[in-house]
């Protein structure tokens, strides 16, 4: 377990060194300036350059207290984190296309239904009023523009 | 002195308006449900409820985001004290003794104390800011680019000094945020960095999105699948008013409290969770039986309750006399007084004084009102909080969502929102400090902006940040700061994180 967790804090330093690194190359790109008159790579080559840095102690900190740098991972259930992950990146691709109300209904359903394991009857039910209660504070009351869709709701 | 009691009195007249008496009433009751609820916070409530200030006079929406911040400070610690859960990340602390009062069934002292300590902390820090705020504006007239970048740079150093884990990751995170936040067209040039040819992304990151995901889905996310029994405290809550040997046991606590909580919450980025820790420690250290803290002593729920709600007000000190937030809840209503058209900075207060000692009013009638209603409210907030965390959960969710579209109407900040929610999580699991990122991502742009101007001003001398008294005592501070952790063992937040 202290191996894998070593593996870990350590990849997990060793990937900010990688994006100090593409951040300073990305800089370069944009025109470092001079002194004199920074251009607009200026502070994202600096930053850069200083994340490089820091990620490296980081690193050595991870080899030295692995115990410090990384909490339990196992613990953790991935697959659901997965599929809410998924399931929020859908009701971003889809809330303009169908609507607030229908969205949100399916992602209500989904979450408690599939996620937290509610039966499917309570589920349907709390998401209707859900996204329907929603909509009532937020476009209705609040006046908050929230998408129609092609349905018009 | 007397001409703030004046404007004070100006501020009055103008909050006891009954459309702002209203406003404020929505608001701090908002923060008190915000506050009670774990998962979202202040600053995902003022982001989902600012584009429905638009249609709002500035005052009015103003003074009701900012009775969001401080009722969420109220409500945070009826949770810790009943649940055993922080409502608010700042109410912590007030598990330690708070929950255990609850235990040996004196809940309603618990109660009781921390609503009077934050409220004599709320009225000492809003004094404070009345006469400090303009005091602080006009020496910040005296500011130029430089003093403005060596303060940013102090205030990000002492958030990474101040953090409870490793300060080489801490101040990782600030660099990161650094980054995240100067994403978007170049302030001088207009070139488009690191947009990827995305049009959402010329404007740069908003910072809706990334606290909703970094804070809000986050948290939910961390608690997928982990069974959250909510025992919530079931006897009758009796007995509110503390008694005399408990006013004599606290009313020390409550000034050092204050006291800390203030002058701390002036520093940017310390914010009010920090000082927190920092106040129970004291009074840990003061006290002369330690050991019953974490056993129900009332000191540990009087002081640090006292201390985040002074803290709060002392955030509001570099926003409205600066322009610079302290925290992701002022840098939203920094862009919220931005929307409506004022320009945050040593001139609002001038500029616009009915806004500034109006809301500072506001603050004093919104504690008054905390006080009034949060007691006999606490029965509701018991029931609300009865609620099975798998229903709240997804209905965190779905607040952050719609909080992280509303802003711009686009579903870009959702993707957005769902990137850092991921990224707010490996962060809890390598144990990655969260508020330096944010405190960076929020002061990023204005820390570049001061940087390049100083260059250009001193024709590329970096001398210059020494050369001016101010931008040089910010500079050298700065740097005791960051060599402190070489020349000892015990760094302040970590001794604390270790000790409690």
């Amino acid at each position: 377990m202290k191996r894998i967790k070593t593996i870990a804090a350590g990849a997990g330093a060793l990937f900010w060194v990688a994006a100090g690194l593409l951040a300073s190359y990305g800089a370069t790109r944009l025109g470092l300036g001079s002194v004199t008159e920074p251009g607009a790579g200026f502070i994202f080559f600096w930053s850069g350059v200083i994340l490089v840095f820091l990620s490296l102690i980081v690193f050595a900190e991870s080899i030295r207290s692995p115990a410090d740098t990384a909490r339990e991972m196992g613990e953790m259930n991935w697959a659901k984190i997965a599929l809410v992950l998924l399931s929020l990146l859908l009701y971003a691709f889809f809330l303009e296309r169908l609507g607030f109300i229908l969205t949100t209904f399916v992602l209500v359903t989904f979450l408690l239904g599939c996620i937290e394991d509610i039966n499917w009857f309570r589920s349907l039910g709390v998401a209707s009023a859900a996204a329907l209660a929603s909509y009532a504070i937020f476009e209705l009351w609040l006046k908050i523009r929230l998408p129609k869709g092609f349905f018009g709701f | 002195m007397l001409e703030s009691l004046t404007s004070l009195a100006y501020g009055f007249n103008i909050a006891l308006q009954p459309q702002n008496l209203f406003y404020c009433f929505i608001g701090v009751t908002m923060g008190t449900l915000v506050g009670v609820l774990p998962g979202i916070g202040p600053t995902a409530t003022i982001a989902l409820l600012l584009p429905a200030t638009f249609s709002l006079n500035p005052i009015s929406a103003i003074i009701m985001l900012s009775g969001i911040c401080y009722g969420a400070m109220y409500g945070g610690s009826t949770t810790s004290i009943l649940l055993n859960i922080p409502g608010e990340a700042s109410s912590v602390v007030t598990c330690f003794d708070g929950y255990q009062m609850a235990r040996q069934g004196r809940a309603g002292a618990a109660l009781g104390i921390s609503a009077f300590a934050s409220f004599i902390a709320g009225t000492f820090s809003i004094f404070g800011l009345i006469l400090l705020a303009p005091t602080l504006a006009n020496f910040a007239l005296r500011f130029g680019p430089p003093e403005y970048f060596a303060l940013m740079v102090m205030g990000l150093t002492v958030v990474a000094y101040l953090a409870r884990k490793s300060m080489a990751k801490a101040l990782m995170m600030a660099v990161v945020g650094i980054l995240l936040g100067c994403i978007g067209l170049d302030p001088i040039t207009a070139t488009p960095r690191f947009t990827f040819g995305m049009l959402e992304l010329a404007d740069g990151i908003g910072i809706a999105p990334v606290v909703m995901g970094l804070f809000g889905i986050a948290e939910v996310l961390e608690n997928l699948g982990v069974l959250r029994k909510t025992e919530v405290f079931a006897e009758k809550i009796k007995g509110l008013f503390p008694n005399r040997e408990d006013w004599k046991r606290s009313i020390g606590p409550i000034t050092r409290g204050s006291l800390l909580g203030f002058f701390l919450g002036l520093l940017p980025g310390v914010g009010a969770i920090v000082p927190q820790f920092l106040s129970y420690a004291l009074e840990k250290k003061l006290s002369r039986r330690p050991e019953r803290f974490g056993n129900g002593a009332i000191e540990g729920v009087a002081s640090p309750e006292a201390c985040n709600n002074a803290a709060v007000g002392g955030t509001f000190i570099p926003l409205l006399s600066l322009g610079i937030p302290s925290t992701a809840m002022t840098a939203i209503l920094l862009g919220a007084l931005m929307i409506y058209g004022l320009t945050p900075g040593p001139l609002l207060i001038k500029n616009s004084p009915d806004l500034f000692w109006g809301v500072i009013a506001s603050m004093y009638i919104g504690n008054l009102m905390l006080l009034i209603l949060n007691l006999p409210l606490i029965p509701l907030w018991v029931r609300v909080l009865k609620i099975p965390y798998s229903y709240l959960s997804c209905f965190i969710i779905l607040f952050c969502l719609i909080g992280a579209y509303s802003l711009n109407n686009s579903t870009t900040d959702i993707y957005i929102a769902a990137i850092f929610s991921l990224i707010g999580l490996l962060m809890k699991k390598f144990q990655y400090e969260p508020a330096p990122l944010v405190l960076a991502f929020v002061l990023g742009p204005l820390l570049e902006t001061a940087l390049r101007r100083s260059l250009i001003q001193s024709d590329g001398s970096l001398l210059i940040f020494l050369q001016r008294p101010i931008s040089a005592a910010f500079i050298v501070f700065s740097i005791v700061v960051l060599a402190a952790p070489l020349f000892s063992q015990i760094r302040l937040g970590r001794g604390l994180s270790e000790e409690d």
